[in-house]
Parts: structure tokens; sequence; C-alpha cells
């Protein structure tokens, strides 16, 4: 097949294979919920549906390691892809296995959360594998309308229905920006798709510096938002204070990863040739981000908000990495960003399970914890130790390697401030270690345990932070073979 | 050039909007309103379908003469306080200036702009086919993908909404609105 312009289409639907396993799960699971009586099914059988698809999906995608076709020009399915895809179906496996329970008890509408899961995990993949701007722009309202329902099904919880509304609206407004902006990109381009935009930007001949300037501002407002970066950051903490824990988690996984790979996307390719116009725009992003980010972060009381803050500030670094983009800081951000997820989700896990047993969330409700659950309070230590990036832990080395690129891309002065940083958070995330270390657990203090599938959640995730800190090999290969798509 | 049939049509159609236009203004009642403008979007896809844009005059009547224009009567009805009377308004003064400026500048450009450069011959060189059929070739051939994500997304957009108003209380699928309308109906009997 062709089209208007006489382009020769590819339309192989097995190149699609892991997104259409998963919408179709996605409509099992809610038919599953809707028939639960009639069926004679168990309410855990719809988390064990998800992961069943979720499985069948990870292994539909490894079958494109290595190949480097599109569907339609509108989807490639690289190893860029394929690396995201597996990353994303991994955060969505371990978010449900660790947070059922906590699902079960305090989220309403159990089939029509975990569809919508599925169904952001296909938005996010999509993100990541889009080669036209509209396709694009489907993939990342299909992630954000998922999520803005998700942080509302928070059962019996104000706080939820608000944090919903702030995200919706002005989850809006930066998708009315971003469109604006592609707008104008598609005016100096003359063309949605990712190369020819690269094509003609890079031909020079073009006399639309303006529009050029405006749309590149509006785009990066827009993917501002959704990456929370400062000043675009005003709906995280309340979205994430507001949310049910593991939607919480998983906003900081993979709505973060996506946006990233987004951003990799057009700036590695369409926006590459106009490097001079937006280099200074996201490193003053990066930098106002990983200051206030952490500033911000030594205030907080409430662990869901001090988690908040500390991704905004660890997406400063990661911004570090798109302002010197070349092979090797897009290598680095891929191992920082899977090392970031694995930290992140260890601590997120950690505190599920503690909120499970106890229902408070603030960072002095952890008193005593090291007495009353040592294996927890570790789990939760490795992970925070990790996000401040203490060696031996994965947060060091990917760390290490990010700034370490960034440095010779030219950037010494935003590692600086990175390093700076740095040394701040490291004073927030040892409050919450010196609550579980430091003092006597209040009122109840006898020992308790994990369910079984929270120690499987956060025992894997305990093993991947120390894993990724002491032999990353692997995964510096796996995202070295991820980036190189992109630069050839 | 064009076809008798064709100029009156066009004249019938621009009388028809225009006088619809005009009379919005006039009418102190808001639903009234609300069907004149309907009116007004039905002469301008007649308008369209002259200019042999039918897949645009189609949408023209579902999108504004059928979803629009439900969406303003649901607006008029569900708003307690804006009793059906369109009265006068603070804002009448500038509201005139503004819109006053906006028709002024329409009216220079449709002055400004040498219209006779792209009718006549230019436009006849050009093969108009059936527009519907090569949008729908394209939405369900080379587009196929983005059109599957959009359907995907809307329909997961209506089963959000139904969520959204659900009462998480009361999970036999009435919603808040229903239960506050029973509350008051039992109310009103005691």
């Amino acid at each position: 097949m062709t089209d208007l312009l006489g382009n020769d289409l590819n339309l192989q639907y097995e190149l699609l294979g892991p997104e259409i396993a998963l919408v179709i799960t996605a409509a099992l699971v809610l038919f599953a919920d809707a028939f639960r009586r009639e069926l004679k099914i168990g309410q855990s059988a719809i988390p064990a549906i998800s992961i069943l698809g979720l499985v069948v999906a990870l292994l539909l995608s490894l079958l494109w390691i290595d190949e480097n076709k599109d569907f339609a020009r509108l989807v490639t399915i690289d190893n860029f892809t394929t690396f995201f895809r597996v990353l994303f179906i991994a955060v969505t496996v371990v978010v449900i296995i660790g947070s059922h329970e906590y699902i079960e008890r305090r989220v309403s509408h159990l089939g029509e959360f975990y569809s919508l899961l599925l169904l952001s995990t296909v938005g996010a993949m999509l993100m990541a594998g889009a080669r036209d701007l509209l396709t694009a722009y489907l993939a990342i309202e299909v992630m954000s309308f998922s999520l803005y329902i998700l942080v509302s099904l928070a059962k019996s919880d104000t706080r939820s229905g608000e944090a919903s509304l702030k995200y919706v609206l002005l989850g809006g407004v930066a998708s009315a920006m971003l469109l604006y902006g592609l707008s104008f990109l598609y005016g100096v381009g003359g063309s949605t798709q990712y190369t020819e935009i690269a094509a003609a930007l890079s031909d020079g001949t073009s006399t639309l510096e303006l529009p050029l300037l405006l749309g590149l501002a509006l785009i990066i407002a827009g993917l501002g938002f959704k990456a929370s970066a400062v000043p675009f950051h005003m709906w995280t903490p309340d979205a994430y204070e507001g949310a049910p824990i593991p939607i919480t988690a998983y906003l900081s996984a993979t709505s973060k990863a996506a946006t990233f790979a987004l951003l990799l996307r057009w700036f590695a390719g369409p926006l590459l040739p106009a490097i001079d116009s937006w280099q200074w725009m996201i490193s003053v992003l990066a930098v106002l981000t990983m200051v206030i980010g952490n500033l911000v972060a030594l205030q907080q009381s409430n662990i869901k908000r001090l988690l908040a803050y500390s991704s905004i500030g660890q997406v400063g670094f990661m911004l570090m990495a798109i302002v010197t983009i070349s092979d090797q800081t897009g290598s680095a951000l891929l191992l920082h960003l899977s090392g970031y997820i694995i930290t992140n989700l260890a601590v997120f896990m950690g505190v599920i399970a503690f909120y499970n047993r106890t229902g408070r969330e603030e960072i002095v409700a952890f008193r005593g914890l090291a007495q009353t659950n040592p294996y927890l309070a570790l789990v939760i230590t490795a992970g925070l130790f990790s996000l401040a990036g203490m060696p031996l832990l994965a947060g060091f080395l990917t760390k290490f390697i990010l700034f370490q690129s960034v440095v010779s891309g030219g950037y010494t002065w935003l590692v600086v401030t990175a390093l700076l940083a740095s040394t701040v958070s490291l004073y927030y995330y040892l409050q919450v270690i010196r609550q579980m270390y430091m003092y006597q657990p209040e009122g109840d203090a006898s020992r308790w345990r994990l369910s079984p599938t929270g120690y499987l959640a956060t025992g894997a995730m305990l093993v991947g932070v120390v894993w990724v800190g002491v032999y990353a090999a692997p995964f510096y290969t796996a995202a070295d073979r991820a980036i190189a798509p992109l630069f050839t | 050039m064009d076809s008798v049939g064709v100029v009156i049509a066009f004249y019938v159609l621009s009388a028809i909007t225009i006088v619809s236009a005009a009379s919005i203004f006039l009418l102190r009642n808001l639903v009234h309103a609300i069907v004149l403008l309907v009116v007004v979007f039905l002469g301008m896809a007649g308008l369209f379908l002259t200019l042999s844009a039918d897949f645009i005059a189609v949408a023209q009547i579902l999108i504004y003469a059928g979803a629009i224009s439900v969406l303003f009567v649901f607006a008029v009805m569900l708003t307690p306080l804006a009793s059906r009377d369109n009265g006068n308004s603070l804002y009448a003064g500038p509201g005139l200036l503004l819109g006053g400026a906006i028709a002024a500048i329409v009216v220079v450009t449709a002055f400004d702009v040498e219209w006779n450069q792209l009718t006549g011959v230019a436009l006849e060189q050009r093969s108009f086919t059936d527009t519907i059929e090569v949008i729908g070739n394209q939405l369900l051939g080379p587009h196929v993908l983005a059109f599957e994500v959009a359907s995907v997304l809307l329909l997961f957009a209506l089963l959000g909404a139904i969520v959204l108003v659900t009462d998480p209380n009361n999970e036999d699928g009435t919603t808040a609105e229903e239960e506050a309308g029973k509350d008051t109906a039992v109310g009103g009997s005691e």
C-alpha cells in the first residue's frame, strides 16, 4: 500500500504485537471484572490475567531485537522501542505484583483500574516508538488520559479527586501548548514525519526562525509539564500525594520514562538540526529543576510529597543529558533511567507494604521501623541511599556515568550544579533513614511480616538496586544497543 | 461558470444563515436562540456543499449541529440560576466592541484578498474527487494505527467518565446525581 505522497507503506501488524496484546488484555480484564459472578472467579484473577497479558506482550516485543522496521511510517520498531517496551512492561508487572493487596483494599473499580493501567502502558510504548508527530501526540494522550482517571481512584480519600482535577486541568493546558507547538513545527518542517522534519530543518534554507523558536518553546513547556520539570511541576506533589500509592509509583516511573523516550526521539531526531535554538532552554530548565526540586524537598513531611520533589530533582539530572545530546549521553541517560526506575520502585514498594500495615504516610510514622520490620527498613534505606547516589548501589554508578558523559559533552558547570544539588538531596533522604533507625517505635512495637507478594516485589527490586550498582555491564550494553538506532 | 441552481442555493442559504444569526441577538429565550444557532450551522453546512466540500458539510452537521448544540442545551438546562432569560448584561458594551472589531478584521481581509486569483481557471484546473472516499481510504489504510489508537482513547475516556461519576459507596451502578435525586425525592415526600 502507498500513501498520498506515493511512499510505500509497510502494514505488518506483527510489529505492533505487544500493543495489540495489551489492548486485548485490557478489554478482557474489563469483561472478567464485569462478569466475575457469572464466571465464578475471585478478585485475584484480575491481576493474574493482567500479568499474563503483560508476559505475552513482553515475549512479543523480544521478537524484534535488532530489527529496524517501521509500521506504515508511523511507528518505528528498533532497539530503542524494544528497550522501552521491555522497561514499561516490567514496571507494570512490578507495580501489579507489589500492590495488588493495596489495590484490592483501597482502590475502587478494580477492573477499570487494571485495564487503565495496561492502556497507559500501551500509550507509553507508542510514545517511545512513534516516528510521526500526530501518532506521538495521540500516544501521549492515551497515556495521560488513563493516568488522569487512575489518580482519582483512591477509595474514600478526598485528596484523590482534588489531585485528579488539578492533574487533568493542568494536563489539558500542557497538551494544548504541545499541540500548538507541534503545529508550528509542522509549518516549519512541512511534514509530521520525524525524518522529513529533520531533513527540512538541516536544509538551512528555512527563513522561519521565529515560528521555530515559538514552536520549540511551546513543545518544551508541554513536555516539561509531562516530565514535571520546574517551572511546570506544580501538579506533581498534589497528584503524587492524592493518587493511590501504586499509581504514584507508576507516575514516577513509566510516565517519566516515556516522556524522556519522547524527548530523546525528538531532540536526537527531527529537532537536532535546531540544537542552537533549544540547547539553552533545556539547560535553564535543568538547572531550575534540580535546584528547586531538591531544595523544596527539604521541607516535606509526607513521604509521597518528599518522593515527588525528589523525582523532580532527578528529572533535572536527566535533562542534562538532553542538553548535551549524543550517543554517549543518550546511552548514559537510558542507563540512569533504568537505574532510577528500579531504585524508585524499590522505595515505593517498601512504602506500599508499610502503608498496607499502618495506613500512614507521614515521615514521622516510619519511626522505629528498623525494629518492627528490619527487612522493610533495609529495602527503603537501600532505595533512598541509591537515590542519593551512594556507592555500590544503582544510583551511584548510573549517576556517575551520566555526569561523566555530560562533562565530556562540555557542560561542566551543569554537572557542578548537579553535584551540589545531589549533596543537598542526601540530607532529606537521611532524614527518613534517621526516623527508621534512630528512634523507638511508637505504639505497637511488635514485629510484623510482609505478604508473600510483598516479599517478592521488594526483594526483586532490592536485588535490582544492588545488581545495577555492582555489575551494570548487561544494562550498559543494552542501553548502548538501544540508543544506536537514533544516531545512525 | 456556475449553474443557476448553485447560485440560487448560495443566496438562499446565505439569507437563511445571516437572518438566523442576526435573530439570535434579538431573542430573549436562550433555548430559542440555540435552535436558531442550529439553523445557522445547517446553513453553513449547505454552503460547504455548494463548494463541493462534502466531508466538511457532513462533519459540520454531525459535530456542530448535533454535538455542540446539545452541549449548549445541557449547559443551559443544568445551570439553575441562568433562567432562560437572555437579558441585558454588564458586558454588552465591551462585547459589542470586540464583536465589531472581529467583524471589521473579517471585512477588511475579505476586501483585501484578491479572490479572483483563486477562482475561475485556477479552480477548474484542479480535479475534485469525492473527498469522503479519499479520507475514508486514508483513515482505514495508511493511518489505521492512529485511527485505532484514537478509538481506544475515546472508549477509555468514556469509561473514565462513568467511573468518575459513579459513587464509590454505591457500587450498583447508579450515578451520584441519581443518588442525589433520590435523596431530594425522599426529602420532598416527608
